[in-house]
């Protein structure tokens, strides 16, 4: 690492910079992976599944190809390599248990609703939407398994070879059992949590063809470049052939992880020779696409007579649908968070997830760090209950601290500034309002949460940037990062003006490029800023590094005394300046390089070893938080209106203020949808919710204005001590709306959604309706 | 995700229209704001082979004639949302129009559509029955009348017939001293309703309620009056005691579908609590006491 | 068939299917794709486009239902080069992460705000509530519409309250506009 010293007052970091990218898509301006056609290209559409659980006895394509402008047809047969085994997205090591199968077009058994059967490719969408209409499929139907409780009974239908059970964790820390006997309060909780879909605005999509030395090039709307390896497995092509860009995303939220469009595209692109491009409708994509894991937990908990935990005792059961997909990673994670943001001496954590006929879940926002808050907070809410503690003092009681570890042995190493967040939050609260009529109440809820940032380091994360001045001044990044809309370029573009000076914008950024960017890893995890944020960073040190050292020959003084501004290097304190163009002209004749490759690389860690009692690091570190809510119930119709809502997080050093505060507003939002009215719904693993209509993410009114308490703890992993704040906010919602209806009419929920039906329902039976 | 081919015309009369609507060799449907035909299109649930275009008709405007309003089937729920006459002579009418859809839906959507189509869960279908009056439908042979009650016949089923089309709606304004109420429960802002109350209540000069109105949207295949409801009304008066009485009755009287999002017993609940907060704010507002 | 539009100020002259639909034929025939496909069924609002300055939902309408008809997608807001205030109000405020609604977004508000639909921070929400955005939350798209409100209010962007303002908000009961489920009750 470079030994200059960066200004300590920052510059550009921690201002409200108009992101680059906002100027062209608040004109409409930005090119998103549907928007984008070549001459002569096709278009291709999937036939799906209309069971969730069959035997495909044939498959007539014959009078599909026959349709006017239908160029080919493909089933399972004519994909080179059907079946692949998947690593977890990004990787370049073998991850053993975290690898998935995956089938590109399902060949003799379909195992969910909308699971791809066929791929047609045609002149116009008009002749593949006809082509698909005339695909006969023969199905025989099979016993379907819709319930997580039976996958595992021996005469579950068995969804593949190795049974239903897809994957499992299971750890004991201390004496859990003396723990509970020595409890002054036990209490007991089983939650609940549903099924959901991304709902990003942008359906998936994208477009491929072959370009220069045959390289299958896919223009996709991907929050992963790597998986040009999976793609090239699939059409049995060299590593290096593939190449997949990802365009700016219209929203990713963990939906655009796994593969979507891409291999599809691959197919056709490959055999034709021709540019092919595949849209999915919304209905297809909520039918079919990867969800959130519906999870029911089973919480035992034990603590003394002041309210300090002894013990928890957990078992988590997660429905993964009938793909693996990430779905033990996602387990990871609940069993990492599942005592929450608490000192808890004694647990034991059986987590397990199986297989059904729903459709395949996978990554979503929080990762399984989601739905265990609703597990613990709950807990620790009814702990408050029995020993009558104000529930935000029950958690001060418990907080975690820096230095402490985790059941899993996961240290934490950097600051937990919970009772800071929590102070700052408490602050921000306005009185609780009046009901707004006779037959409405209110009541005001909190919630805590831990959420790890960066991957689990078993994985051995690492990204790389490259940049480079311009002879003119101008400055390049090339980084193979996919921008979802969180802000993952612009903020690399500010980390790189901090610290070389160059004006915003005078910066260019290629961003998610596989073949000619370096790869910097998914857009995932909440990892992009720590990851790609500290290599730019590293990138840009070294560059300033370089050029303060023929700077300072040139201007005759350390290099320590010089400040790196907008039009080029000054000495601190006087007026001698170098314009960046004369500089760059110096370095060349000296044949010091003015562009730089760099790779950060995260905390190694040992993976889990199953056979023995495994602790240690998982992650490389966890952003706090700690919201409140206000909601009113409807007594008589059950609906509740989140009147206000205040979310705190340290993030150790807020790089954009403005896009961390859109990052905290857009998680509290969602996590408000998952709380009260968004569900995937089954009938016997048949999906239901098969319209925008039918799956209710919040519209502008149902979310309150929301307000963000951003503390800045100076402690992170992040470039400038940042911590990662894509995810972590989105889960305590709904806790803190649980406890918030519980204020509010005395009723416990601890199943979500909680809508007016199940609402209303409860103050019923609690006696207090009508 | 598109809609699969069809032809377009778009007549200049009313007759040619009717012409082709009635064609027997193939599926002719008509076609104004298109707010509900065109989704349904795209989602496969509809596939006419010609689609007539309403937009050239002269069926738009209303009028005041003799005790009542006369709606053109083109009027767009946006005018019953805006137009500041039309709040004033059917208010109940321009206070359920700001809840059909979102904003671009009521630019575009039509009462005649709305009617047409006959979504049980649609709004101005209740209005419609709550004003009462009649509904004029065309045809080869010419206008005829249908009363309001008799229009709505099952699940997206009304008396219009092959080859007829609903022209014009004509209601009865109610008598002075009468307030309007509406209340709508939905899942989000723009939703569909799960059940929506329309009233009309009259007072006398002592401020009891005289007459009153009340018809559900979503509790049944088509909207519904609950005269059974409309009587305890007239007979128990509309104080805060009686309400939840009626909101009791109409929890039991209705008998509405449920699905795997919305149960039957919710419907039910939500229907009696929009019937009672509609009637209540009807009466209030009849009684000058609603701001 | 033929469809002849003013599109973005300018005359153009389409030949697509007559099932079309509106949104289809600005993004595969006029090569206009700032009109995004959301969901095809009329609930998101990315797709909102002007039909003679009236907002609709393109994916909703079909291609020959405007011909002779003024189309503006988000690209027609823009006078001699320079963005629409409104716009530029989204960029300060915050209001764009992905960027997939906010054309739609803009539309929206632009009618909102020219009707008079926009007075409160909860009026907005109405006005927008068909308008889905799943990054932002929507707190930083209403400090823009308001913002933008206020300011070209100053400027007397547009005069008092449009048609049927005053009934409204006797439409909504109690001056204030209805919260879901809130008809004109208690």
């Amino acid at each position: 690492m470079s030994k200059v010293a960066v200004d300590q007052a920052h510059r550009v970091v921690g201002s409200e910079l108009v992101r680059h990218d906002a100027v062209e898509k608040v004109q409409g301006k930005t090119v998103f992976a549907a928007d984008f056609s070549l001459p002569r290209m096709l278009h291709a559409m999937l036939k799906r599944s209309e069971y969730a659980h069959a035997r495909l006895v044939a498959v007539d394509v014959s009078a599909a190809e026959a349709v006017d402008g239908v160029v080919a047809v493909y089933t399972a047969a004519d994909v080179p390599n059907n079946t692949v085994w998947v690593d977890v997205p990004g990787q370049t090591l073998e991850v053993g248990a975290l690898k998935a199968r995956s089938n590109v077009l399902a060949d003799e058994l379909v195992r969910y609703h909308g699971e791809p059967i066929a791929l047609v490719a045609a002149e116009t969408e008009d002749a593949a939407l006809a082509a698909l209409d005339a695909i006969v499929v023969d199905y025989e139907p099979l016993p379907v398994l819709d319930d997580p409780e039976r996958a595992l009974d021996p005469d579950a239908p068995q969804l593949h070879e190795a049974g239903n059970l897809l994957a499992h964790w299971e750890l004991e820390e201390g004496d859990v059992e003396a723990a509970f006997a020595g409890a002054d309060v036990v209490v007991e909780g089983e939650y609940q949590t549903q099924f959901i879909d991304h709902a990003y605005l942008e359906p998936e999509a994208g477009v491929a063809w072959r370009d220069t030395d045959g390289v299958i090039t896919i223009r996709a709307a991907t929050q992963v470049v790597e998986h040009f390896r999976d793609v090239a497995r699939i059409l049995e092509l060299p590593d290096n052939k593939v190449r997949v860009i990802a365009p700016y995303i219209g929203g990713g939220f963990g939906g655009k992880e796994d593969m979507t469009v891409e291999p599809y595209l691959g197919i056709v692109a490959a055999s034709t020779g021709r540019p092919v491009r595949m849209v999915w409708s919304r209905q297809e994509s909520l039918i079919a696409r990867q969800n959130r894991h519906a999870v029911r937990m089973r919480y035992r908990t034990a603590a003394d007579a002041d309210g300090r935990l002894l013990a928890h005792d957990i078992d988590i059961l997660s429905d993964g649908g009938a793909y693996a997909l990430l779905s033990a990673l996602v387990l990871l994670y609940s069993t990492t968070c599942a005592v929450g943001p608490y000192r808890c001496p004694n647990a034991r954590i059986r987590c397990r997830t199986v297989y059904t006929n729903h459709t395949p879940c996978s990554a979503m926002r929080g990762f399984g760090g989601m739905q265990v808050t609703l597990g613990y907070e709950g807990q620790m809410d009814r702990l408050a209950g029995e020993l009558g503690l104000d529930p935000l003092e029950l958690r001060r009681r418990n907080f975690l601290e820096k230095g402490d570890v985790l059941p899993i042995g996961q240290p934490l190493e950097t600051a937990v500034a919970l009772p800071a967040i929590a102070d700052a939050v408490l602050e921000r609260l306005e009185p609780l309002p009046e009901p707004g009529g006779p037959r409405r109440a209110v009541g005001r809820g909190f919630a805590c949460n831990l959420q790890p940032y960066g991957r689990c380091v078993w994985l051995n994360d690492w990204a790389s940037a490259w940049l480079g001045f311009e002879l003119d001044g101008t400055l390049t990044i090339r980084i193979a990062v996919p921008d979802i809309g969180g802000g993952q370029a612009s903020s690399l573009v500010q980390i790189a003006s901090e610290v070389l000076g160059v004006a915003p914008e005078r910066i260019t950024i290629h961003i998610g490029d596989s073949a000619l960017n370096p790869l910097t890893g998914t857009t995932t995890a909440t990892r992009q800023l720590y990851m790609s944020g500290n290599a730019v960073l590293e990138a840009a040190r070294e560059l300033r590094e370089a050029l303060a050292g023929v700077a300072a020959g040139l201007l005759e003084v350390e290099a320590e005394e010089l400040e790196f501004r907008v039009d080029g290097v000054r000495v601190r304190g006087g007026d001698r300046e170098l314009d960046f163009r004369t500089l760059l002209a110096a370095c060349a004749s000296v044949n010091v390089a003015w562009h730089v490759l760099a790779t950060y690389r995260a905390p190694k860690g040992i993976p889990w070893q199953a056979e023995e009692s495994w602790r240690g690091r998982v992650f490389p570190d966890f952003t706090y938080g700690c919201h409140a809510v206000d909601v009113e119930v409807d007594l008589d119709t059950g609906q509740v209106r989140v009147l206000g809502y205040v979310a705190g997080h340290d993030v150790g050093q807020a790089i954009n203020p403005q896009s961390v505060e859109g990052q905290i507003e857009g998680a509290v939002a969602m996590g408000l949808g998952y709380a009260l009215s968004e569900r995937v719904v089954f009938e016997e693993a048949q999906n239901l919710t098969a319209t925008f209509a039918q799956y209710l993410i919040p519209t502008a009114v149902e979310v309150p204005a929301i307000e963000s308490v951003v503390v800045e703890s100076g402690e992170g992993m992040g470039p400038f001590n940042a911590r990662g704040i894509g995810e972590p906010p989105i889960g305590p919602p709904a806790p803190a709306v649980a406890a918030a209806i519980r204020a509010a009419v005395g009723i416990e929920l601890t199943e979500l959604p909680f809508t007016p039906e199940r609402v209303s329902a409860a103050i019923r039976a609690a006696g207090g309706g009508r | 995700m598109y809609p699969r081919p069809f032809e377009y015309v778009r007549p200049h009369t009313t007759a040619d229209a009717l012409e082709a609507i009635g064609a027997v060799d193939r599926e002719a449907r008509p076609i104004a704001g298109g707010q509900s035909l065109v989704p349904m299109m795209s989602l496969g649930l509809a596939t006419p082979d010609l689609l007539v275009d309403l937009a050239e008709l002269p069926l738009a405007g209303f009028e005041r004639a003799n005790g009542t309003v006369k709606l053109g089937a083109l009027t767009r729920h946006r005018e019953l949302e805006r137009s500041a006459e039309l709040a004033e002579l059917l208010p109940l009418a321009s206070a359920a129009a700001r809840y059909i859809g979102n904003p671009r839906v009521r630019n575009r959507g039509t009462l005649g559509g709305s009617l047409s189509h006959a979504d049980p869960a649609s709004e101005l279908g209740a209005v419609a029955l709550t004003y009462g009056g009649f509904a004029v439908i065309e045809g080869a042979e010419g206008e005829r009348s249908v009363a309001i009650r008799d229009f709505f016949q099952g699940f997206f089923a009304t008396a219009v017939g092959p080859g007829e089309l609903l022209t014009r709606i004509e209601l009865e304004l109610p008598p002075p001293g009468t307030g309007h109420g509406f209340y709508e429960v939905a899942n989000r802002a723009d939703d569909f309703a799960t059940a929506a109350a329309t009233a009309l209540v009259t007072v006398d000069d002592s401020g009891a309620c005289t007459e009153a109105r009340l018809a559900l949207a979503g509790v049944g295949d088509r909207p519904l009056r609950l005269e059974r409801v409309e009587e305890m009304c007239r007979a128990d008066g509309l104080e805060q005691d009686a309400l939840e009485r009626i909101g009791e009755a109409v929890i039991e009287t209705v008998e509405p579908e449920g699905d795997p999002f919305t149960s039957a017993d919710y419907r039910a609940r939500a229907a009696g609590a929009c019937a009672a907060r509609a009637l209540g704010s009807a009466w209030r507002r009849a009684r000058g006491e609603h701001r | 068939m033929i469809v002849e539009l003013t599109l973005n100020g300018s005359p153009a002259r389409l030949e697509v299917p007559a099932h079309w639909t509106l949104l289809r034929m600005l993004r595969d025939a006029a090569g206009r794709t700032d009109a995004k496909h959301g969901c095809g069924e009329g609930v998101c609002g990315a797709c909102a486009v002007l039909v003679d300055d009236v907002a609709v939902n393109s994916c909703s309408l079909l291609a020959p239902q405007v011909d002779g008809a003024s189309v503006e997608t988000v690209a027609g807001l823009a006078r001699e080069g320079e963005m629409h205030p409104l716009q530029e109000a989204m960029l300060g405020s915050g209001g764009v992460q992905c960027g997939f609604c906010t054309p739609g977004m803009v539309i929206s508000a632009v009618e909102a705000i020219r009707l008079g639909a926009a007075g409160s921070d909860e009026e907005i929400r109405h006005s927008l509530a068909g308008n889905l955005c799943r990054c932002t939350g929507y707190g930083k798209i209403v400090a823009a519409v308001a913002a933008h409100r206020d300011g070209s209010a100053a400027a007397g962007g547009f005069a008092g309250a449009a048609p049927g303002g005053a009934d409204r908000t006797e439409a909504g009961g109690e001056g204030a506009a209805p919260a879901p489920g809130v008809g004109i009750g208690p």
